[in-house]
């Protein structure tokens, strides 16, 4: 059952020149919810991901993260206070090999270890961080791999590499934008599988275009468009609203899901 | 040659850099030795910042120059001990990265480039003509060091052996810094800076860092010159020879400490030779520049290391 409050937007808006792209949304989350943002292209889903997490400023509006007020933190601050999340179009470290891109979240989150010297001059590849990096890549399904340059991965493993990053950070919240845009079908099972085995260990929220994939997957669904959260529920509900069949569709009713 | 060699060369990489200086001393006289030896570690210094986190700079003579300055000017005021000196080079080179670089580690490419160009002009004319007093202006200052532990530094052997050993400490520090988690982190910055602040790396800290260290062994250099040359003009910090670096970083292959040493070696063994035979030896610099640029990007032993990589690769086939 989800719990306290853990990432809460009030009123943040964002305008790029004329254009508003994040109009005054509110949005909360609660401890080890599921939630989905569904909407149009264009609809504001992923700037306001950037502002939750840190990327850029909203011109005004708070975001309350773990009970702070995080609206002027930095991205890596966020970060540090366990809100993680993976880019729409895969971002991942391509002239390092797999390993050495985990490496350094595999640090990140071992606070106990907190040493500067050793972070400095120690060696990055202690047997005991390589196997914390082989058991994340092993979760996504791509340990094979580990000694790879990253840019020779196939799209869909850069895919499970960035989540499995997300992962060696233990965070709090986890925030995937469109993990499923541009993914193959087997691909596609593939991460569906591992989405749902995550929801029950952590926070997610996920922004994603084929809604029929999140139905099955988060308790929660809001619907943004033109900037502003229109309305949110459970998925079954959120699926029949006339509004967001209008907004979705057009008017015309028939057209499928895409 | 194989990937193994490779490895083997970068598990024994101090004996081999020292047994290749050894040798190389007879044959180009130890004078000259030193001098490569020196540009070497000036390299290093320039490669942790270009080649591992992706900023070039067009003013790196600066900080090699605040070196030997105030290597000379310790051992005119302070202390003629050449230890007293050589560390107050290296405070002072910290001193100015941590100075600088707080204003010039914020921005990146031609802005990056040009600020270090910026800063290291009033360098030169602070050298040349404001501090004129202190530094002689343009006839530069001499310094002269004491024996000290019965290392006399007028001995250019001594300066040979000791220029050597701290070669051989800064690879060794290079290679620490640059297989830590710290020498990752640099090549994320390169890579994708916005990506790693996602890691919860507060980059600007580490970019910070990377700068002052660099700022610090290039002073290092700096006064490790003064050493050798007993004297520093305002020519060790002119802009125009940043290029040197730059094409010496290029052509051994950046981001690699074995690809800094050949580099620095390449560059000084074209700029000490080829004008013997060619008068107007700067030109072909300027074509093995072109060369590459479009053809070796990854340099001497980026060139290398592909080769044996893709021999490997065919056998595994």
């Amino acid at each position: 059952m989800p719990g306290d409050m853990i990432l809460e937007s009030r009123e943040v808006s964002k305008s790029f020149g004329e254009l508003t792209a994040v109009d005054s949304v509110d949005y909360q989350l609660r401890e080890g919810e599921s939630a989905g943002i569904i909407g149009p292209n264009g609809a504001g889903k992923t700037t306001f991901f950037n502002i939750l997490t840190g990327l850029f400023p909203p011109n005004s509006g708070t975001i309350l993260f773990r009970g702070r007020n995080v609206t002027k933190m930095s991205a890596d601050q966020r970060v540090r206070m366990g809100m993680v999340r993976t880019f729409q179009l895969v971002s991942v470290f391509d002239t390092l090999p797999v390993l050495d891109n985990l490496i350094l979240a595999v640090v990140r989150a071992d606070t106990k270890n907190r040493n500067v010297i050793r972070f400095i001059l120690g060696s990055s590849h202690t047997s005991q961080m390589e196997k914390v990096c082989m058991d994340t890549l092993e979760m996504v399904g791509i340990a094979d791999k580990s000694r790879v340059l990253t840019s020779d991965l196939s799209y869909g493993d850069k895919r499970k590499l960035e989540i499995a990053l997300a992962l060696a950070l233990k965070p709090r919240v986890l925030l995937l934008d469109e993990p499923l845009a541009g993914l193959s079908d087997p691909e596609i099972a593939d991460i569906m599988e591992l989405m749902n085995s995550l929801k029950d260990r952590l926070t997610l929220v996920i922004i994603e275009h084929k809604i029929s994939q999140l139905t099955g997957l988060v308790s929660r669904l809001s619907v943004m468009h033109e900037g502003r959260l229109i309305t949110e529920g459970d998925p079954d509900d959120i699926l029949r609203d006339p509004v967001v069949r209008r907004v979705y569709w057009g008017e015309d009713d028939s057209s499928d899901d895409t | 040659m194989k990937r193994s060699t490779i490895r083997t060369l970068e598990k024994f990489n101090l004996p081999i850099v020292a047994a290749g200086f050894l040798l190389l001393a007879p044959v180009l006289t130890v004078q000259r030795t030193t001098d490569f030896i020196i540009f070497c570690i000036f390299v290093l210094a320039y490669d942790l910042l270009y080649g591992y986190m992706g900023r070039l700079s067009f003013g790196h003579m600066l900080y090699l120059g605040v070196g030997a300055y105030a290597a000379a000017l310790c051992a005119e005021h302070i202390s003629a001990n050449p230890f007293i000196a050589i560390l107050t080079a290296l405070l002072s080179g910290a001193a100015v990265g941590l100075l600088l670089g707080p204003i010039i580690v914020r921005t990146t490419g031609a802005c990056f480039a040009l600020i270090n160009l910026a800063f290291n002009q009033v360098g030169f004319f602070l050298a040349l003509i404001a501090l004129a007093e202190w530094t002689g202006g343009e006839d530069g200052m001499a310094a002269f060091f004491d024996t000290v532990w019965m290392l006399n530094f007028d001995n250019r052997y001594v300066v040979f052996g000791f220029s050597l050993f701290c070669l051989l400490l800064v690879v060794f520090l290079m290679r620490r810094l640059t297989g830590s988690p710290f020498g990752i982190l640099l090549r994320m910055i390169k890579e994708n800076e916005t990506r790693a602040q996602f890691l919860g790396y507060n980059t600007y800290k580490y970019k910070l860092l990377a700068f002052v260290i660099s700022t610090t062994v290039a002073a290092f250099a700096g006064a490790l010159t003064i050493l050798n040359y007993t004297y520093v003009t305002p020519s060790f910090i002119d802009t125009t020879r940043n290029v040197e670096v730059i094409f010496a970083s290029l052509i051994g292959g950046a981001g690699s400490v074995f690809g800094a040493l050949l580099g620095g070696m390449s560059y000084m063994a074209i700029s000490n030779y080829l004008p013997n035979y060619i008068q107007r030896w700067e030109m072909f610099l300027g074509i093995a520049l072109l060369l590459l640029v479009f053809r070796f990007q990854t340099g001497i032993w980026g060139f290398v290391v592909a080769r044996v990589s893709g021999t490997d690769a065919e056998k595994d086939q």
